[in-house]
């Protein structure tokens, strides 16, 4: 270990041990659950072989929050089960509670806290997000701001479970997606459509040209030279606009407010359920960025929930709800427009193609 | 409220029911003076639709290549408060467990150093601490690995690993993934704090067919639960779920290899030699079915996001992994098979490469064999259809081989 | 490795650094290599380079920086 003016490091211990957060309910029964039931759309119970039970609060959480909010979480889960709590892969919060009598009184608290309690079942899970112009540096879009107008939008569908079934939707501000948005039932993807500009001082003094050369997915950016030292020129015609090549050199800035917006993609599934993983489809090639509230992404959202939710059957994801109508009723029943964008010409896009002639005339 | 700045478009997403991340900034700001700066440069970006953060520096703690990821304000004589802004990775619990006391430990840390603003969580799973100053991250770092807490990964090094809940919540868990995950994470803590590989890598582990952690979309290498032998039906239960809804057309007709079939008389039968262990069966009749008893897992590789050669999925490497057998020998196998893997793509891989962008590169059955794989069917949707077929040898008349 | 072995190999690892300072970026992978192969008559493994490597981090004689890909840097 080494030492940093006298004191002793101490480096790689790893994540604490689970163990130590373990409500004694879970530890008891750890691999020894029998089943579970959705109580509300806010709660459900597991229960053990031993017939035991764990209650599960879930409350829905933005994802970026204070120190106050987490101590909020903290007073509520002291008061209610016994200080235990933990987070679920879609940042909602999770109290577990072995005294049935304690649901009731700690859903009032959450409510006093103008919280959201839901989020299990046929709803609207908590919107998946990346961190947009509050945090991050290649943003197309920003990513709370978007959530937030949606989920007010669709807060009754968070809180009350009135869909076909569970619908995931992901929010990433760029194609970097941190969070894996590509395969969800809606994914509201940050764009850009501009090709990077190119500000030849800083390439030459702060990008490694090779690498640069070799982060674009079109080959497009060429070897060039600036003032006798390396450097690289653009065909602009063929740049995709995925801003790799910002990510590799800060001197190929690709962020422009008049061309930055975002898509929307739906039909995609991780789970194996069924039908098997998919990735979503292009639905709206383009929206303009309209902060504070986006109105046109909100109400795209909106008109494939509200078709979702006439069209499909009980139990069918948005993709697979598409897949038995077909794709050319989606773009009817939701009156998007179908354009050349939506076909696919990146490399393996003919995979895409209708090599049949069964088509629902 | 913003003590230095008008932020009138902010203003606006205080409104509605959902709760809001505008308050959760101003929060922050109450507790750390700089985090009013943030409000400041983001009601900025709100006016001109551009984002004001910039790349360039160098952060990190001593020793580690990994855990700060650097943030600087393009605007520091506006928003000096947030000059330097950056973000502390910091690795979760297995299932993202806490007890109230160490949670407020973990942002009593935040208040008194840094931003007071946090993700729970980042999306690779662990706590961010956004908006620490460069000269506190020393102290940020020895305060949490006080508290017995390590930071994650970043840079060209493995991600946290990250798993679902398993069998500390869900009796769907064919294996203990939350155990897998933690073991893996301790073992390969070197590679986690010292970036050595070509691009990132990251781990998931799910503990079956639904895939809570998405592992099979996001994950370098995907684990995700199966089992040997036959779901375990309590008939009783299932004729409750009759008496609900009509059987066939929520659950048998749509099983997707069509092997159950359902009568009052005779009960649910499942052929289950035929079952993908696809999960929808038991996901509708959660009383009544439960997967078998000989839990494992199947191990999938290469899924990522688009950059640079286009989004993948993870595919077929391992169908069934005995990881609870390899759990009591502390998983040598599976790092042994890691180990593999990571040499291959040390060897052959190239800069910001991802290890499914390599496969891609030189061929699914190239890579395998390296790693001392068999080809098996359970890794392709069907053989191929084309004949170019780059056969390796060839015979000559006189019985020699080419 | 001897600990003769081992100073010359941090030595040789800071000046290839210092030698391509502002000029290549060279992530640990290529130092590895490159050591691997320089020192082979040494019989300093993988493993060796890389201990010599987090050495050298651990006593800020070089640091880790990040631009697209990790690499390793003098101090500032
Ligand atoms: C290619 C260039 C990439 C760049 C420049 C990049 C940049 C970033 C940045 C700036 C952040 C925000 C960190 C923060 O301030 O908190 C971030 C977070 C993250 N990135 Fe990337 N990223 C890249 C690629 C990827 C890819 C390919 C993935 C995975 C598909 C990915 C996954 C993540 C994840 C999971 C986070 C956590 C942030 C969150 O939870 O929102 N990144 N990345
Ligand atoms: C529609 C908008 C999309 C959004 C918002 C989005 C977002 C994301 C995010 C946030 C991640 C990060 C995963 C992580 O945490 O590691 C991710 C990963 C990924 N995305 Fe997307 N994505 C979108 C579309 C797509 C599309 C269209 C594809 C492919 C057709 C795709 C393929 C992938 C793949 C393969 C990964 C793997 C993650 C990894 O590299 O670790 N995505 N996506
Ligand atoms: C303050 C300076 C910088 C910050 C805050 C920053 C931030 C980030 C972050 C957060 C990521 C995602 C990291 C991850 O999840 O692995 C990232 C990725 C990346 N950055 Fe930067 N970066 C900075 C400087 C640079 C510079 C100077 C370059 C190139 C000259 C660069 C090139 C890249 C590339 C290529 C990636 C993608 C690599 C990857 O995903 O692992 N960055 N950056
Ligand atoms: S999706 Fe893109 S813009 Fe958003 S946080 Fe990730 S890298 Fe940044
Ligand atoms: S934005 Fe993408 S496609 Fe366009 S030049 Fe840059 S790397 Fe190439
Ligand atoms: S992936 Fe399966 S085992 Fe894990 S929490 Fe989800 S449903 Fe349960
Ligand atoms: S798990 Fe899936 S494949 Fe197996 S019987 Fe149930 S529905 Fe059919």
């Amino acid at each position: 270990m080494a030492e940093v003016s006298g004191v002793k490091r101490i480096t790689d211990i790893g994540p604490h041990d689970y163990n130590d957060f373990l409500h004694p309910v879970i530890k008891k029964n750890y691999g020894k659950w029998k089943y579970h039931e959705i109580l509300s759309p806010s709660h459900m119970v597991h229960v053990s072989e031993d017939g035991d039970k764990i209650y599960t609060v879930r409350v829905g959480s933005p994802r970026l929050v204070s120190s106050s909010f987490i101590k909020d979480l903290c007073d509520l889960a002291d008061k209610y089960s016994g200080g235990y709590l933990r987070f679920t892969t879609r940042n909602n919060v999770e109290f577990l509670l072995d005294k049935e009598e304690n649901i009731k009184p700690l859903l009032d608290d959450v409510g006093k806290l103008n919280l959201p309690a839901g989020g299990i079942g046929n709803v609207v899970a908590n919107i998946v997000h990346t961190q947009g112009w509050v945090h991050c540096h290649t943003a197309a879009s920003d990513a709370s701001g978007v959530v937030k107008s949606l989920m007010d939008e669709l807060y009754e569908y968070y809180v009350n479970a009135q869909l076909p079934t569970k619908v995931r939707i992901a929010f990433a501000c760029c194609l970097n997606m941190c969070g894996a948005v590509h395969c969800s039932d809606i994914a509201v993807l940050g764009i850009h459509r501009r090709p990077p500009r190119l500000i030849p001082d800083r390439i030459v003094n702060l990008c490694e040209i090779p690498s640069t050369i070799a982060s674009c997915p079109t080959n497009v950016i060429r070897p060039d030279t600036y003032n006798g030292k390396p450097s690289v020129k653009l065909i602009e015609e063929g740049c995709v606009f995925c801003g790799n090549c910002f990510t590799v050199c800060p001197g190929m800035p690709i962020a422009d407010p008049l061309n930055d917006g975002v898509s929307i993609w739906v039909g995609g599934k991780v789970s194996n359920a069924r039908s098997k993983p998919a990735f979503s489809k292009l639905a709206v090639p383009f929206l303009e960025n309209d902060p504070p509230r986006w109105p046109k992404v909100v109400e795209a959202v909106k008109t494939i929930l509200d078709a979702y939710k006439k069209g499909a059957h009980n139990g069918e994801r948005v993709g697979e709800w598409i897949e038995r109508i077909g794709w050319p009723k989606f773009f009817k029943v939701t009156g998007f427009e179908f354009t050349k964008y939506h076909i696919d010409d990146f490399r393996l896009g003919e995979a895409t193609l209708n090599y049949s002639a069964q088509i629902r005339q | 409220m913003s003590k230095k700045h008008k932020t009138p478009l902010l203003d606006e997403l205080k409104k509605g029911k959902w709760p809001s991340f505008v308050n959760e900034i101003e929060r922050a700001a109450e507790k750390s003076e700089m985090t009013d700066d943030l409000l400041g440069q983001v009601e900025q970006s709100y006016e001109e639709k551009v984002v004001h953060w910039k790349h360039g520096g160098m952060v990190g703690v001593k020793g580690y290549g990994s855990g700060i990821v650097g943030r600087f304000s393009d605007l520091p004589e506006k928003y000096p408060g947030i000059k330097e802004f950056h973000t502390v990775r910091i690795n979760q619990p297995s299932g993202f467990f806490y007890t109230s006391d160490v949670l407020r430990s973990i942002v009593d840390i935040g208040e008194k150093h840094a931003s007071s603003l946090f993700n729970f969580h980042g999306s690779t799973g662990d706590v961010q601490l956004l908006g620490a100053k460069t000269a506190e991250l020393e102290t940020i770092f020895q305060e949490y690995t006080k508290l017995g807490f390590d930071l994650g990964g970043s840079g060209s090094a493995l991600r946290t690993p990250s798993c679902c809940v398993g069998k500390a919540r869900c009796e769907f868990a064919n294996y203990d993934a939350m155990h897998a995950c933690n073991s893996i994470t301790q073992a390969f803590q070197d590679e986690m704090h010292r970036p050595i590989f070509n691009y990132k890598f990251k781990f998931k582990f799910s503990a079956c067919g639904n895939d809570c952690t998405a592992s099979i979309a996001r994950a370098d290498l995907s684990v995700i639960g199966t089992w040997k032998d036959s779901i375990r039906i309590d008939q009783e239960a299932v004729k409750d779920y009759a008496k609900k809804f009509d059987l066939h057309k929520y659950v048998t007709d749509k099983c997707p290899t069509k092997c159950m079939s359902y009568n009052a008389e005779e009960g649910l039968k499942i052929d289950d030699s035929n079952c993908s262990k696809c999960m929808h069966c038991i996901n509708t009749m959660p009383k009544a079915l439960r997967p078998g008893t000989k839990g494992g897992a199947t191990i999938l590789i290469g899924s990522k996001a688009p950059m640079v050669s286009g989004p993948r999925l993870s595919m077929v490497l391992v169908p069934f992994y005995d990881i609870e057998e390899d759990a009591k020998n502390d998983y040598e196998w599976f790092k042994d098979l890691i180990s593999k893997i990571w040499e291959f793509w040390d060897e052959y891989g190239v800069n910001r490469e991802r290890i499914g962008e390599l496969i891609q590169r030189v061929g699914i059955g190239n890579f395998i064999e390296s790693i001392g794989l068999e080809p098996l069917p359970e890794m392709v949707a069907s053989p191929r259809g084309n004949p170019f077929v780059l056969y390796e040898e060839y015979v000559e008349a006189g019985g020699e081989q080419g | 490795m001897t600990d003769e072995t081992k100073v010359k190999l941090e030595e040789a690892i800071v000046n290839l650094i210092k030698e391509y300072a502002n000029k290549k970026r060279f992530k640990p992978g290529d130092v590895v290599k490159e050591m691997e192969s320089k020192f082979s008559a040494s019989g300093v493994t993988k493993d060796d380079v890389k201990t010599a490597i987090r050495d050298l981090t651990d006593s800020g004689r070089l640091i880790y920086g990040y631009a697209g890909g990790s690499f390793l840097a003098l101090p500032e």
